[in-house]
């Protein structure tokens, strides 16, 4: 396993010459046991919702347990229909208007553009910093930076 | 012959003026050695805006090469490893600890470059006075720019060791817009690296980030960056994925040898919002543009100014 680990440390990460996290992993058995058991999955922090690896076998375990439940459908009076069916239409009514006023403001490409100045656009700022050689903050970044991050 | 001394005093009072100008990037050539070649701990605190954090910093550096460990006192945990150009990133998140590998980050108190040249061309260094930080004397040093596409610095390099003690980004109406700095300071004689290992938490598991951006670019780019703000100069580029987008991203990486730009461009998707305006969060500003159907965004510890001049300066092939 321990080799196993190594092999993921060389060829799916170049850390050239930089064997210290090998020397935390190495230094304590304990540690190196631990970290066989670590799921190496790439690019997940950052937006990608983070998965382990038997994810999917658990979740689908997990519905095979869920009970079905039968229910009998409700039946649904003329009156109670016709109500649903006027407000319904009001509703379309107020939706065509809305999306008629949208239209007027939509870009070539569909969609209204997002003033950044009401969304400060967090991705950039941490592909800023991860780059950027005189960025003193990336390590020490607000939470709420860490927190938009992990979404 | 009055007349002769007086200008001889002139001319000598010039001298040393000159001379005192050199001094002071002496002093910062200083304080760029000291960061990388001395052996220190301490703790110093990153302020910014509202938030400020603490982190602990042990340095070492015994003629094999630069360690260095940083563990973030306040709020969410992150500590950060780094040998030589190599930076890894541990930053616990519920369950997981997460790991992230970067390169060549100039980290505190390693803000100012080796070579100061760039630095020069934009810059204007002042010496001031001494001011107490951490319980240490620092000299003061005002790195003031020559134009207004970037900010001020007021910078204190410890009088004994050299070392940067402080530095404070300052805006046109002299307010400071982030800061940061020892709150003590120690040099180390022990040679034991035993302390450079991540504190680990058995009960959670470790997820590699694998995020490095790849170095492959465009054969053909159907963009041109043309007339870029004066005293920047491109450092890298490179084809990213940013998170939140399926496409990868060209990043432009400008610098003047210390403030830096990330000029970010890519083709707008059907469907996806564009971005535009500007806005800014402590030192950083934001400009993005819409144009020709690429989404185009600015992002530096620069002033506004700045960003939007980089947004401005990218055209496209038709």
């Amino acid at each position: 396993m321990k080799d196993k680990i190594s092999a993921l440390m060389d060829d799916e990460i170049p850390m050239d010459e930089s064997d210290h996290l090998m020397i935390a992993i190495s230094s304590e058995s304990e540690v190196s046991d631990c970290w066989s058991t670590y799921h190496l999955i790439g690019d997940v922090m950052r937006g990608n919702p983070m998965l382990s690896h038997d994810f999917t076998e658990r979740l689908m375990a997990k519905i095979g347990e869920e009970p079905t439940v039968l229910a009998p459908k409700a039946k649904r009076s003329f009156f109670n229909m016709s109500m649903l069916l006027s407000v319904a239409a009001s509703m379309a009514a107020v939706t065509f208007v809305g999306w008629m006023v949208l239209q007027q403001q939509v870009q070539p490409n569909g969609v209204a553009p997002i003033e950044i100045a009401n969304n400060i656009p967090t991705e950039y700022l941490l592909a800023h910093q991860s780059m950027a050689s005189s960025s003193a903050a990336y390590y020490i970044q607000p939470a709420s930076f860490t927190q938009a991050s992990s979404k | 012959m009055r007349r002769l001394l007086l200008l001889c005093f002139f001319l000598g009072n010039v001298g040393q003026a000159l001379a005192e100008s050199d001094d002071t990037w002496l002093l910062l050539q200083k304080a760029s050695q000291a960061a990388r070649e001395l052996s220190y701990q301490g703790v110093f605190v990153y302020q910014s805006g509202s938030s400020a954090k603490s982190v602990q910093i042990t340095h070492m550096n015994f003629g094999q090469g630069e360690y260095a460990r940083m563990v973030v006192l306040d709020g969410q945990p992150r500590e950060v490893l780094s040998q030589g150009p190599d930076v890894v990133i541990f930053s616990p998140h519920n369950e997981k600890v997460v790991i992230e590998k970067r390169h060549r980050q100039s980290m505190f108190p390693a803000l100012l470059p080796a070579n100061m040249d760039n630095i020069k061309l934009s810059y204007l260094a002042k010496a001031g006075g001494i001011e107490r930080v951490g319980g240490r004397d620092g000299q003061v040093v005002i790195l003031s720019p020559k134009d207004q596409l970037r900010y001020a610095y007021k910078l204190w390099t410890d009088r004994e060791y050299g070392i940067l003690l402080k530095a404070a980004t300052l805006n046109e109406k002299n307010e400071v817009l982030e800061q940061i700095g020892f709150n003590q300071l120690t040099l180390l004689n022990s040679q034991k690296l035993d302390w450079f290992q991540p504190s680990v938490e058995y009960n959670k598991s470790y997820v590699v980030e694998d995020s490095m951006p790849a170095k492959t670019v465009n054969d053909v780019p159907d963009w041109l960056v043309s007339e870029i703000p004066q005293g920047y100069h491109k450092v890298d580029e490179v084809m990213r994925t940013v998170p939140g987008k399926q496409n990868p991203v060209t990043q432009l990486i400008y610098s003047d040898g210390l403030a830096s730009v990330s000029l970010f461009i890519e083709p707008l998707l059907k469907g996806a919002a564009p971005r535009t305006g500007h806005t800014s969060m402590g030192a950083t500003n934001f400009f993005a543009l819409v144009a020709d159907g690429h989404q185009v965004m600015a992002v530096g510890e620069v002033p506004e100014a700045t960003v939007s001049q980089f947004a401005s300066a990218v055209s496209f092939k038709k």
